[in-house]
Formats: C-alpha cells, sequence, structure tokens
C-alpha cells in the first residue's frame, strides 16, 4: 500500500545546496555577516550526516551486538559531554555523573521500547535500537543539561539561606529538597510542553521521516505516541537521577553543603 | 589550652580541642583549645577578616576543623547526629539570613525539620517580640519588607526559640541600633543564665565583649604562622585574656 520512496539523485542534493545559497543572499546583502558561518554550517552538516550515514550503514552490514552497543555508548558519551557544557556551572565528577545518568536511563527506556513494546528481533536490531536511543539522548541530554544548570544555580546562589538551614538542624535532604524539586521540573518542562503541542503546532520530526518513507500517517502516529511517552519517561528518570548524583556529590555525609566543588563555566 | 576563668568546675557543655581551623587551602588558627561550662558567656575577639566566622562555622561544623574535635556534653557530633548536634549548637549569622516567605513561616521551619524536638512556642514569641520592638503585626510581614535591624531581630528570636545548648553568635547585633543592641544583649544574657546555656560571641565591637562576656579570646594568639607551621607552634601562646 505505501508508495515507493523515491531515490534521491546527486543532482537532486545539488539543487538542495542552492537553497543554502538563499541564505547566503540573505545574509550578504543586509549585511549580517553570516556568511562564513553558514558556508562552515553548512559543510559541516553535510560532512557530519553522511559520516554518520556510512558508519550507520557499516554497523547495520555487521549485525552485531557489540558493535551495536559500542554505537549507542559512543552516543552516550558524545550527550553528555554536551550536556554538561550547556549549564552556567559545573563541578569536579559532573561529567561521569551525566554519562551515568544518559546511558542508564536512555539504555533502560530505549530496550523497554524495543523489547517489550515493539518487540523486535533481535533484540538489538540497529534500524530501531539507534534512532530510538538518539531520540532519548537529544532529549534527555536537554533535560539533563536543563535539571544541571537550575540545580548548580539555586545551591549557588542561594548557599547562605541552605547553610542557614543546615544550622538550624536541618538534615541535608531537608536543606536541598527545594532546589533539587525546582532542578527536577525545569528539566521537564520541554518534554511536557512537546507533548502539549505535538501535532498542533510541530510534526515530529521522526514521524515526518517514516511518512516522507511512505509509512502509513496511522502507522507512523503510533509509533510517534510511544516515542512521546518513551521521551517523557527517560526525561523524567534523567533528571531524578542527575539531580540526586549532584545532590549526593555535592552535600557529604557530615550535612555539609560543598559549595567550592561549584565553578564557573570557562566561556 | 583553655581559657582560664572558667565559671565553675561544672562539667563544660561545649569542648573544642586543639582545633586547627582553615578556610580551603588557608590554615587560620593553630590549637584552639576552649571549655564553655553552662551559663558562661565568651566572647571571641579579633579584627574583622581575622576568621571569627570561619571559627564559628567550624565549631557549628558547616566546615570540616583541618584537625581537632568538637564536642557537646562529651558527645561527638558524629554520635550524635550532625543535624541534631547543629540544632543543639546553634549559629546566627552575622547577616541575617531568612527564607521567602512571611516572618511566621521563617519561625516555624526549623521546628518542622526532623531534628526538632517540642512545639513552637507561640506565647514566647510574643513575649521576645515585644522585648526586641518587633509588632504582633511583623509576624505576617514578607521578610523582604523588612529592614535589616529588623531581619536581625528576627533571626535572633528564631534561635532563641530554639532554646539551643550553645549558641553561636557571629556579630549578633551589627545591625541593630544602640537600644536594639541594648535589648539583645539583655535577651541573651537572660537566656544564658536562665537556662544554663552557653554562648560565643564573635565581635569586632571593642566594648561589647566587655559587656557581654566574663571572659574572651583572643583569637590572633591562635593565629597559624603558615601553612608550614609545624604541629603545635602555638603552645606558648598566650592564653586569653579577659577583657576587662
Amino acid at each position: 500500500m505505501a508508495s515507493p520512496v523515491i531515490e534521491l539523485s546527486p543532482v537532486d542534493l545539488a539543487v538542495a545546496a542552492a537553497l543554502v545559497l538563499v541564505a547566503g543572499v540573505v545574509s550578504f546583502s543586509l549585511r549580517l555577516g553570516l556568511e562564513r558561518r553558514l558556508a562552515i554550517g553548512a559543510v559541516r552538516a553535510v560532512v557530519q550526516l553522511l559520516l554518520v550515514g556510512v558508519v550507520l550503514k557499516f554497523v547495520f552490514g555487521l549485525d552485531s551486538a557489540a558493535a551495536v552497543l559500542g554505537l549507542l555508548l559512543f552516543m552516550a558519551v558524545a550527550a553528555s559531554v554536551a550536556a554538561v557544557r550547556r549549564p552556567a556551572r559545573r563541578y569536579r565528577g559532573g561529567l561521569w555523573r551525566a554519562f551515568l545518568t544518559l546511558s542508564v536511563t536512555g539504555l533502560l527506556t530505549t530496550f523497554t521500547v524495543t523489547g517489550l513494546i515493539v518487540g523486535v528481533e533481535p533484540w538489538y536490531r540497529p534500524q530501531y535500537v539507534i534512532p530510538l536511543l538518539g531520540m532519548i539522548l537529544g532529549n534527555g541530554l536537554t533535560g539533563v543539561s536543563l535539571c544541571l544548570d537550575q540545580l548548580l544555580e539555586t545551591l549557588d546562589e542561594r548557599r547562605h539561606e541552605i547553610e542557614m538551614e543546615l544550622a538550624h538542624g536541618a538534615t541535608r535532604w531537608e536543606a536541598a529538597r527545594d532546589a533539587l524539586r525546582a532542578a527536577v521540573r525545569r528539566g521537564m518542562i520541554p518534554v511536557v510542553n512537546s507533548m502539549m503541542v505535538v501535532g498542533v503546532v510541530s510534526l515530529p520530526g521522526m514521524m515526518t521521516g517514516q511518512i516522507l518513507a511512505g509509512a502509513d500517517p496511522l502507522g507512523a502516529v503510533k509509533y510517534q505516541i510511544v516515542v512521546m511517552f518513551m521521551l517523557a519517561a527517560a526525561t523524567a528518570l534523567g533528571c531524578v537521577f542527575i539531580a540526586l548524583l549532584t545532590y549526593r556529590r555535592l552535600f557529604n555525609a557530615r550535612h555539609q553543603l560543598a559549595i567550592a566543588l561549584i565553578r564557573e563555566q570557562q566561556e | 589550652m583553655t581559657v582560664p576563668g572558667a565559671l565553675s568546675d561544672a562539667a563544660p557543655l561545649l569542648t573544642v580541642k586543639d582545633a586547627t581551623v582553615g578556610a580551603g587551602p588557608v590554615c587560620l588558627f593553630e590549637g584552639v583549645s576552649l571549655a564553655l561550662v553552662p551559663g558562661e558567656l565568651v566572647a571571641l575577639k579579633g579584627p574583622s577578616g581575622c576568621g571569627k566566622t570561619t571559627l564559628l562555622r567550624s565549631v557549628a561544623g558547616l566546615i570540616d576543623l583541618v584537625r581537632g574535635e568538637v564536642r557537646l556534653e562529651g558527645r561527638a557530633p558524629e554520635e550524635m547526629g550532625w543535624p541534631a548536634f547543629r540544632r543543639r549548637v546553634l549559629l546566627v549569622h552575622q547577616q541575617p539570613v531568612l527564607l521567602r516567605g512571611t516572618v511566621r513561616e521563617n519561625l516555624e521551619r526549623p521546628f518542622q525539620y526532623r531534628a526538632a524536638d517540642g512545639e513552637f512556642p507561640e506565647a514566647r514569641v510574643s513575649a521576645l517580640f515585644e522585648q526586641l520592638r518587633l509588632t504582633p503585626e511583623h509576624m505576617r510581614r514578607d521578610v523582604r519588607n523588612l529592614s535589616v535591624g529588623e531581619q536581625q531581630r528576627v533571626c535572633l528570636v528564631r534561635a532563641l526559640i530554639l532554646e539551643p545548648a550553645v549558641f553561636l553568635f557571629d556579630e549578633p547585633t551589627s545591625a541593630l541600633d544602640e537600644e536594639a543592641t541594648a535589648s539583645a544583649e539583655g535577651l541573651i544574657r537572660d537566656e544564658v543564665a536562665r537556662r544554663g546555656a552557653g554562648a560565643l560571641v564573635a565581635s569586632h565591637d571593642p566594648v561589647q565583649p566587655a559587656r557581654l562576656c566574663r571572659r574572651a579570646l583572643d583569637l590572633p594568639s591562635f593565629a597559624s604562622s603558615g601553612a608550614g607551621a609545624a604541629a603545635g607552634s602555638n603552645e606558648e601562646a598566650p592564653h586569653g585574656e579577659p577583657s576587662h
């Protein structure tokens, strides 16, 4: 029933490249000074996507669980680096905690979906596992970085209030609770908002892709529903995880706030 | 070295033994020892910036001692649990720190902690408010609408109603005018005498220690001679002198 996918030829891609020139002309005529960045951006996009295409084709061809897992871990590392770079502050030991958070919540959610809901055979089938984890990590890293940003900001700016509470006999949990709650909330807002507007304001990329590739729209919608809930679960788990791991790092067993561990991000 | 001139032979409330105090990599004091008996106020004297605040935060365990130990009635904080220890050895910060919300919410908050004991003492709060020239209407006020002096008085009330064994006051009257300072000092003195509590009072005011305390610990005499100083190099340092 699905119409065959129309393959793109190199000529088609060249015509698409001409579209970037439109942006270049706008920048040039309005003196936006973006030509250089546009050129670099366009070239990077092409190179990065081609590279991903080559790697995916290679991994798909290998049909090996180890290769898929290796790629998944690489993706989690890249997402963790991005997640700790975005917040205005960082703390020593933040990177591996972000990695632990994103890899555990990402893999858990991905394999729950592929194993229990979709029923993928074999369990590591890259065509399903890799794009699903990609979406989870993309959303998860946004959640984790927003959550970290909010938590470190609160702890830094309200350290006197937190220390006052500790001085009056609050446990570290009692002193940190409000800050943790606000941070998890902040991290979850984007994914909650996206559930509100999905299909009305935005057509998700995955669904669009499936429809372009000739899938039945209702089939694509079913997948998208699974994906939305999966992203909500993964982001919620990720925010809670990173908040708790950060809390355990910055509040020690003597119920002190180790404020010296928090640093402003360079640049 | 224990400060001489203790009021009685009663078992000490708070003991600080051979404490080395530092802020991060900087070592501020070495060999600080002190025994505070019930009913006693001891002043911590020294110029601004000498590390009085750091010493008080170390005693409260909000930062670690580099070396040495603090005990309350012979018990180590680890044994009591840090929140319970801090609830009984209460640091009152120099800058008044209040949470968003009303005065009442701020006063009630510490009674909601797990380490809290006892009910919120409504009548006592009213009496303290009157003595510190705060009106009942202040209870409903948003803390952002208080002057710094009012905030400091609220913080003092919050500390007094918790009835800790030991107060650690960091410049308790720095934001108060003369009259309010006199009331606050009177309250602190009465509270310590009435319950047999103890208090360490950090002050850079040259006369407050004399008014409030019978003896003083002169902190510069414990000043660390630097990161490379040999342990116990302050063995010969003069004892804290009575301030009057």
